[in-house]
């Protein structure tokens, strides 16, 4: 039997849970009407495109989390897709004439597949050389692109037709934002689909200890090849999306390693495990790059102040902001006293369940 | 045929370099699982650190060998001792990879700040003399830096061989547990490893300033032949990475002639990419190196 106070503490704490829940949805709600209603309170063309530049960026950082995030495989690396996707809307806009947005879908399934035999070689090792692959399919492509200047324009850029010609210029930033916004909806859709599943079950096994996880029987390889594709296929999105609206493109922007490092950098420091995480940190890092960008214009100092972020989450808060926040708040609150690490609650419930199967 | 010559002999003095540049990526990650994006950028950094000491004093660049070197050993230990260890093991190898790209970041920005983007060459006296090497010509500045590299190689070679800390570093390399048993600290061991690593940077970077135009981001082109190095070469093998450079820097040069400079750089990553598909451990490493 379980006494008065057990079942009050069992009580309170479903009380606490379900407020933690509520708040978390009104905080979603919150976050959501706030980025639905910015493009209407501004008619300012400069804060409706750097809101275009902060999805953007929100739209790649959750693209590499579907890689990075579910398998622990950090791709420095995803400028790649970006910049594949770009270009390919582009090339096929401007050389072939397909209608744009028909063109964006070709080019992320062009992506795609492009992702396959790229993903077949790096994901046979681990580790640090994966990053080394990552890195060196984005020189390659820097390489390539600039010297094939027949089809890519090489470095003096290629220009796309505006997807909306009759469009004003802050109505077409407002469009995007929306598209962008869409895109973004669907992406956390799948993401959190995965992250429930049988599927995503077996790439977070591979996170936590990729030989225990094959020994259990997750076959890891074909799962690390289609998160990785997957990953790919968003980000090409993001990035053909990028081309349509900015219009114009340049090989040493798309394939920048800086760009890669920015996903990289917005996913860790806003949480590669939760679901908003990487939006998090886009909306923060973003903010800080416009931001500097507009004070100081192009300097070398955004290198030395990204360098610098990158090394405080590396060292201090590998897991993300939230949990390094929670974990300082915990420190001031009460200690964790007993050695079993289990509640008064989860006790009376296994008690219960140990009587009800009794004979 | 003196054009074939003349890249063949140019492509062994460029290997020569890419050995010396990838010895240094082999010995962290032989000693600490690490693997040092900013290698690259230490180079450059040491580039311009020879490029204004003979710019301010008016001697020979080489000479800044003398403060370099035991700068760059210091901030070798300092970075292994202060930052590297600080990492949780069990992402050790993922996570400071962001690490050292993030002090890749700071050093190219930093160098941008104090030297700003503009061009640099480093002149010497001997800059545009060449010496006649079986029916090429051989400029000197090229022949000078493949002998740094060389004398570089052979005292890291020595250090390995013929000393106790050499040892005890291959020690630590081999078998970290075992080499503590026996009494070796392999923590000081590691990060004086990670300091001699750093300090072949300082002579490559000199050496590479030798016949190379300098600006802040030129980091970016070294750092994927070497990641393909090491890669190919099989990570943590001093002979595989020294034999892979040789091969790839010779391949590099002879390609230049039917392909242009551009297209002859994509032969590290064929190269890359065809070795993980073939043999993903790399050619001389153990089935461990699969693992990081």
């Amino acid at each position: 039997m379980r006494n008065a106070s057990e079942t009050l503490e069992l009580e309170r704490a479903l009380t606490g849970a379900r407020w933690l829940t509520a708040a978390r949805v009104i905080a979603l709600l919150a976050l959501a009407a706030v980025l639905v209603v910015f493009p209407q309170t501004t008619k300012v063309g400069y804060l409706l495109s750097t809101g275009v530049v902060i999805l953007n960026y929100a739209v790649t950082a959750t693209g590499w989390n579907f890689m990075g995030g579910f398998t622990g495989y950090i791709s420095l690396g995803h400028a790649a897709y970006f910049g594949l996707g770009a270009y390919g809307t582009g090339i096929l806009v401007v050389k072939a004439g397909i209608s744009p947005f028909l063109a964006l879908a070709l080019a992320a399934l062009i992506v795609a597949v492009i992702a396959v035999p790229i993903g077949i070689a790096a994901l046979r090792v681990r580790g640090a050389s994966f990053v080394i692959v990552t890195i060196a399919f984005v020189l390659i492509l820097l390489l390539m692109f600039q010297s094939m200047g027949s089809i890519t324009g090489g470095s003096g850029g290629l220009s796309l037709p505006r997807p909306f010609p009759d469009l004003i210029r802050t109505d077409h930033h407002r469009t995007f934002y929306y598209i962008y916004l869409g895109l973004l909806a669907v992406m956390l859709l799948a993401w959190w689909a995965i992250d429930r599943s049988r599927f995503g079950m077996g790439l977070k096994a591979v996170r936590e200890d990729e030989d225990k996880a094959r020994s259990l029987g997750v076959p890891t390889t074909g799962a690390k090849l289609v998160a990785f594709i997957l990953s790919a296929f968003f980000t090409g999105l993001g990035g053909g999306l990028y081309a349509l609206w900015f219009g114009d493109l340049d090989p040493v922007f798309q394939f920048s390693i800086m760009m890669g490092a920015y996903m990289v950098l917005m996913a860790l420091l806003g949480g590669v495990r939760s679901l908003f995480g990487p939006l998090l940190g886009a909306l923060v890092v973003g903010m800080a790059i416009e931001f500097f960008k507009a004070q100081y214009g192009d300097t070398q100092f955004h290198l030395v102040a990204t360098g610098l972020l990158l090394a405080v989450v590396v060292l201090f808060m590998p897991e993300g902001v939230i949990p390094a926040v929670k974990g300082l708040f915990a420190r001031f609150g009460p200690q964790a006293s007993s050695i079993r690490e289990i509640s008064a609650a989860d006790l009376a419930a296994e008690r219960d369940a140990e009587e009800a199967s009794k004979p | 045929m003196s054009l074939f010559v003349q890249s063949l002999i140019l492509g062994i003095l460029l290997g020569g370099l890419y050995a010396l540049l990838a010895s240094g990526l082999t010995l962290y990650f032989g000693v600490m699982r690490v693997v040092q994006i900013a290698h690259s950028a230490f180079l450059i950094l040491a580039a311009y650190l020879a490029w204004f000491f003979a710019t301010r004093t008016g001697l020979d660049a080489l000479l800044s060998l003398v403060i370099t070197v035991p700068l760059f050993f210091v901030v070798g230990v300092g970075l292994q001792r202060l930052l590297i260890t600080r990492l949780k093991p069990a992402t050790l190898t993922m996570m400071s990879v962001l690490l050292t790209f993030a002090i890749a970041l700071i050093i190219e920005g930093m160098l941008g700040f104090v030297f700003t983007g503009v061009q640099r060459r480093i002149h010497f006296s001997y800059g545009s003399a060449s010496v006649p090497l079986f029916g090429a010509e051989v400029p000197v500045v090229k022949l000078v830096a493949f002998a740094l590299a060389v004398l570089a190689l052979g005292a890291l070679w020595l250090i390995l061989k013929k000393t106790g800390f050499g040892q005890a570093l291959r020690a630590t390399i081999q078998n970290k547990e075992a080499a503590q048993l026996v009494g070796i600290n392999t923590d000081r061991v590691a990060s004086y490893g990670f300091g001699l690593g750093l300090a072949t940077a300082a002579v490559g970077g000199t050496a590479l300033a030798m016949d190379a135009t300098i600006y802040p981001s030129l980091h970016w082109h070294w750092i994927g032949p070497l990641m393909a190095i090491i890669v190919v070469g099989g990570l943590g093998s001093v002979p595989g990475a020294a034999i892979a450079a040789m091969v790839l820097g010779i391949s590099q040069s002879l390609l230049q002639i039917p392909l242009g400079t551009t297209w002859a750089q994509t032969v590290f990553y064929v190269a890359l990419f065809v070795t993980l598909m073939v043999r993903p451990q790399g050619f001389f490493g153990g089935r461990l190196a699969q693992r990081f």
